[in-house]
C-alpha cells in the first residue's frame, strides 16, 4: 500500500510540469488555433538555457526560471511574427509541416551546437528529499510541482480577471477565420503564442534539473502534450491538469508494478487516450 | 392525394434541452409545404431529422410509405430524399460543374456518366448557373451560392426537396425568381418542403403550412387561415426575447 | 499524367542505365526513394477523403514484421501480400473505429494506435523483441529484386492513385474531404468511401514495408514502426504537391534527394538545412511543387 501511494505522489509531481507544458500547447492551439509541432522545442529551449547558466556562470535553476520566461517568451514571439503568422490563412496541412520543419531545425541545431550527450543540471539540491510521514517527496519534483500550479493559478486569473486575458478567451471562442484579424487580435495571437513558449521555457528548465537537457527532450513533450491536449478536448484548458494527472499517473504505476514497464509506459497512455478518443467519439452520435 | 414523407411523433433534446416535442406532419405529393415559426422553433432540426443528420429521441420518419428512420442521409438520398442548407456549403475545391456532379453521379445508385451529365447539364440551365459552371465552388456571390446548394439538391433527382431559408438575403427581384423556379421544379414533379421567415413567400409559394414554436406544431393549414390563428400571432409577436 | 509515365520509365530504366561510379549507390538509394514515395503516395491515397492519418508507421511496421515472421516458412511474395494485408486489416479495425474522429482528433487517435502496435513488436515474445528480427533477402538473394519489388510497389501505388484520380471515385474522396454532411445528403456512402481509402492506403504502405525489410535485412520495432516514418509520408506530398499523383512523386524524389545530397554534401548538421529548406517551402510554395507546375502552365 506503501508504495502504491508513494507511486501515486511521484506521478501526481510530474503532474505538474506535464499540465504546464500542456497548456502551453492548449494556448497556442485553442487562441491561434495552430498545431505546433515545434512546441516542445520552446521547452528545449528553457532547458539549455538553463544548462548553460549554470555550466558556465553557476546560476542557480531557481534564477533561470524568470530569465527562461523572458527568454522564451521573445523566442515565441519572434516565432510567430516570422514563421506562424504568414500561414495563418494556410491550410492546416501546411501550418503542420511548417512547424515540423521548424521542429527538426531545432532539434538539430542543438544537435550541432551542443552534442547528442544529455547535460544535467545538479544543484547541490538536486536530490534533496522531504520526508512526508512515511513517504518521501523530492525536493526538485515537489518545487516544480509546486510552482506549475501557481503559475497555471496566476494564468487562470489573469484569463478570467485582466482585459487581455478575457480578450484572449474571446478570440478563442470566435476564431471564425483565423488570419483575418484586426489589430487587437494580432496582439492577442502574439501574446498568446509567446505565452505558450515562456510556459514550455519555464518547463524546460525543471527539466534540466529533473531530468536532463538534450536536443530530443522536447519532441518527447510535445508528443505527451498532444495526448494530453486530445485527452482534455481541444479548447478545454480546465481539463488539462486531470488529463495531465491521468498521463501521469498511468507513468508511474506501469513503471513501478510492471516488470520491464520502461517501454509500455507510453503504450498504456497512448491506450488509454486511443479508448477515451473513442468513447468520445460514439457518444457525441 | 399519396403521403410522400411523414413525420410521426419526433421529439428531440440536446443536452437537457427540448428541440423537437411530438411533432406530426405529412407532405403530399406535389404539395409545396412551408414550416414556419419564430427563431429557435426547431425548424432546421426538423430538417435535420427528417433528412437523416440527426436520429430522433422518439418517433419515426416515414418517406414513400417507407420507414427511414434507421437509414443514414445517404441512403435517404438515394431514395429520393434531396436536402439544401440554410448555409451555404459549397464543396470550395470543386468547380461548380463538379459540385453538381457529385449530386448527380451518387445521389441515385446505377446513374452512367453520361446519364449524371446530362443531368448536370440541366440543372445548370434550371438555376441559371450555366455561366458559372468552370468556377470553383468557393469563389462565388451569396447568390450564387444559394443557387448552387439548391443546384446541388436537384441534381440528385429527389421527389421530395427539403429547403432551408433560402430566400434570406434576397433583393426582392432575387426573390421573385427563387418562388418561379421552385414552382417549376413542383412542376416538374418535385413534392417542397421548405423552411422560411419571408411571409410574402410564404403565401406566395405554400400550399399549405404548419406552425412550430419552441419545437412543437401548434398550427397547421392554408396560409391566410393559419396567419389568422391567435396562438400563431403570440408566438411570433407575443412574448420572450 | 506525362509526368508519371516519365518518372516510372526513367526508374524502372534506371539500372540499364550508364552510371558509372555511382550505379551501386543510386541503385541502393534508389529502392528506398521508391518505398518512401510508395508510402507517401499511399498516405496522399488516404488524405483524399480528409483523414490524416499517422498511422502509416503502422501500416508500414506490419508489412514489415509480417514479412519477417512469414518469409522463412512461406517465401517471398507469400509473405509480402501477407504483410500487406495484416497492415489492411489493421487499418480496418482502426479506421471503423474512429469514423467520426475528425482532423487532429483523428491524427492523434492513429498515432495512439500507432504507438500501442509499435509496445506490442517490442513486448510479444515471438517478435524478437527490441533487438528485432533478421530477415531473408528476396527471393533468396537475387541480384534487383529489392529495386524491382520497389519499383512494383510504387507502380501498384501509382495506378491506385491514378485510378482514384480519373474516376468518380475522385469527387466522392473530395466531397468527403471539404464536408461530410453535405457528401453523405448528395448520396456518397462516406463509410464506404473513407474505409475503401484507407484500406488502399494501408495496403500499399504494407506492402512498402515488406520490401524495406527484405532490402534492410533486418527490423526492429524503433525503425519500422517509427513516428519518422509516418511524418516522412506526410510530408511528401504536402511538399510535393497533396490530392495529385504526381506531386507525390516530384516531392519523393525532390525531398528524398534532397536530404542523401545534403547530407553527403554537409554531413554534419544537414538537417538543419533540411527543416530551414521545409519551412521556407511551406512559406512560399504554399501549394507544394505542383501548385509552381501549375502557376507556369499559367
Amino acid at each position: 500500500m506503501e508504495l502504491f501511494l508513494q507511486t501515486l505522489l511521484n506521478g501526481l509531481l510530474m503532474a505538474g510540469v506535464y499540465a504546464l507544458v500542456a497548456t502551453g500547447l492548449a494556448l497556442s492551439l485553442g487562441v491561434v488555433g495552430i498545431v505546433n509541432f515545434a512546441h516542445g522545442e520552446f521547452l528545449m529551449v528553457g532547458a539549455y538555457l538553463s544548462y548553460l547558466l549554470y555550466a558556465a556562470r553557476g546560476v542557480d535553476p531557481l534564477l533561470a526560471l524568470g530569465l527562461a520566461f523572458l527568454a522564451a517568451f521573445l523566442v515565441g514571439a519572434l516565432t510567430y511574427w516570422g514563421l506562424i503568422r504568414p500561414v495563418l490563412k494556410a491550410p492546416e496541412l501546411n501550418q503542420m509541416l511548417l512547424t515540423f520543419g521548424l521542429s527538426i531545425l531545432l532539434q538539430n541545431l542543438a544537435l550541432l551546437l551542443f552534442g547528442a550527450d544529455t547535460r544535467v543540471v545538479a544543484p547541490p539540491y538536486q536530490a534533496a528529499t522531504l520526508a512526508l510521514g512515511p513517504f518521501f517527496l523530492g525536493a526538485v519534483p515537489l518545487g516544480a510541482f509546486l510552482l506549475s500550479l501557481a503559475l497555471l493559478l496566476l494564468l487562470q486569473a489573469f484569463l478570467t480577471r485582466t482585459p487581455l486575458g478575457l480578450a484572449m478567451r474571446a478570440v478563442a471562442q470566435n476564431r471564425l477565420a483565423p488570419g483575418l484579424l484586426g489589430i487587437e487580435a494580432e496582439r492577442v495571437y502574439l501574446l498568446a503564442f509567446g505565452l505558450a513558449a515562456a510556459l514550455a521555457g519555464v518547463a524546460g528548465v525543471m527539466l534540466s534539473v529533473m531530468l536532463y537537457a538534450s536536443p530530443t527532450v522536447g519532441f518527447v513533450f510535445t508528443l505527451k502534450s498532444f495526448a494530453i491536449v486530445a485527452l482534455a478536448g481541444l479548447g478545454n484548458l480546465r481539463g488539462v491538469m486531470p488529463a495531465a494527472l491521468v498521463l501521469a499517473l498511468a507513468e508511474a504505476l506501469v513503471s513501478t508494478y510492471v516488470p520491464g514497464g520502461g517501454g509500455l509506459v507510453e503504450a498504456v497512455f497512448f491506450l488509454v487516450l486511443f479508448l477515451a478518443l473513442v468513447g468520445r467519439a460514439w457518444r457525441w452520435g | 392525394m399519396a403521403r410522400v414523407l411523414e413525420v410521426q411523433g419526433v421529439s428531440k433534446r440536446f443536452l437537457g434541452l427540448k428541440a423537437l416535442q411530438g411533432v406530426t406532419l405529412h407532405l403530399e405529393e406535389g404539395e409545396i409545404l412551408a414550416v414556419i415559426g419564430p427563431n429557435g422553433a426547431g425548424k432546421s432540426t426538423l430538417l435535420n431529422v427528417i433528412s437523416g443528420l440527426l436520429r430522433p429521441d422518439v418517433g419515426r420518419v416515414l418517406f414513400l410509405g417507407r420507414d427511414v428512420t434507421p437509414l443514414p442521409p445517404e441512403v435517404r438520398t438515394h431514395l429520393g430524399l434531396g436536402r439544401a442548407f440554410q448555409i451555404p456549403t459549397p464543396l470550395p475545391e470543386l468547380t461548380v460543374r463538379e459540385n453538381l456532379l457529385v449530386g448527380a453521379l451518387f445521389g441515385r445508385p446505377g446513374r452512367s456518366r453520361k446519364e449524371a451529365e446530362a443531368r448536370v447539364e440541366a440543372v445548370l440551365e434550371l438555376t441559371g448557373l450555366a455561366a458559372k459552371a468552370e468556377a470553383p465552388a468557393g469563389e462565388l456571390t451569396l447568390l450564387e451560392d444559394k443557387r448552387l446548394e439548391l443546384a446541388r439538391a436537384l441534381a440528385t433527382g429527389p421527389r421530395v426537396l427539403l429547403l432551408d431559408e433560402v430566400m434570406a438575403g434576397l433583393r426582392p427581384k432575387e426573390a421573385q425568381e427563387a418562388v418561379d423556379l421552385v414552382r417549376r421544379i413542383r412542376d416538374a414533379g418535385v413534392s417542397v418542403l421548405f423552411i422560411e421567415h419571408l411571409m410574402p413567400v410564404v403565401r406566395a409559394l405554400a400550399d399549405r403550412v404548419v406552425v412550430l414554436d419552441y419545437g412543437e406544431v401548434i398550427a397547421e393549414g392554408p396560409y391566410e387561415q393559419v396567419a389568422r390563428e391567435e396562438r400563431v400571432r403570440e408566438a411570433y409577436l407575443g412574448r420572450r426575447a | 499524367m506525362k509526368g508519371v509515365v516519365l518518372f516510372l520509365l526513367v526508374f524502372v530504366l534506371l539500372p540499364f542505365l550508364p552510371l558509372g561510379v555511382w550505379r551501386a549507390y543510386l541503385l541502393d538509394a534508389g529502392v528506398f526513394l521508391l518505398l518512401y514515395t510508395a508510402s507517401a503516395l499511399s498516405w496522399d491515397l488516404v488524405a483524399r477523403t480528409g483523414q490524416l492519418s499517422l498511422a502509416h508507421g503502422a501500416f508500414f511496421g506490419l508489412g514489415a514484421y509480417g514479412v519477417g515472421l512469414l518469409e522463412p516458412h512461406v517465401g517471398t511474395l507469400p509473405a509480402l501480400l501477407s504483410g500487406s494485408l495484416l497492415a489492411g486489416l489493421s487499418a480496418l479495425l482502426l479506421g471503423s473505429v474512429t469514423l467520426r474522429l475528425h482532423g487532429l482528433y483523428f491524427a492523434i487517435a492513429s498515432l495512439a494506435f500507432s504507438e500501442v502496435l509499435r509496445t506490442l513488436a517490442l513486448k510479444l515474445p515471438f517478435t524478437g523483441g527490441p533487438i528485432g528480427l533478421p530477415v531473408p533477402p528476396a527471393f533468396g538473394g537475387a541480384p534487383l529484386a529489392p529495386y524491382y519489388l520497389a519499383f512494383a510497389v510504387l507502380a501498384v501505388a501509382v495506378g491506385l492513385s491514378l485510378w482514384a484520380e480519373h474516376s468518380p471515385f475522385r469527387l466522392a474522396q473530395a466531397a468527403c474531404r471539404q464536408s461530410e454532411p453535405v457528401a453523405r445528403v448528395l448520396g456518397v456512402r462516406v463509410v464506404r468511401v473513407k474505409l475503401l481509402s484507407l484500406l488502399l492506403g494501408s495496403l500499399v504502405a504494407g506492402l512498402a514495408g515488406g520490401v524495406y525489410a527484405m532490402k534492410a535485412l533486418f527490423i526492429n520495432p524503433y525503425e519500422a514502426f517509427s513516428l519518422g516514418r509516418a511524418v516522412e509520408a506526410l510530408v511528401i506530398p504536402i511538399f510535393g504537391g497533396l490530392y495529385t499523383t504526381l506531386g507525390p512523386l516530384l516531392g519523393g524524389v525532390v525531398l528524398v534527394g534532397l536530404e542523401q545530397v545534403l547530407r553527403l554534401w554537409i554531413q554534419e548538421g544537414y538537417l538543419v538545412v533540411y527543416g530551414a529548406i521545409l519551412i521556407l517551402a511551406i512559406l512560399f510554395l504554399p501549394r507544394g511543387l505542383m501548385g509552381l507546375w501549375r502557376r507556369r502552365r499559367g
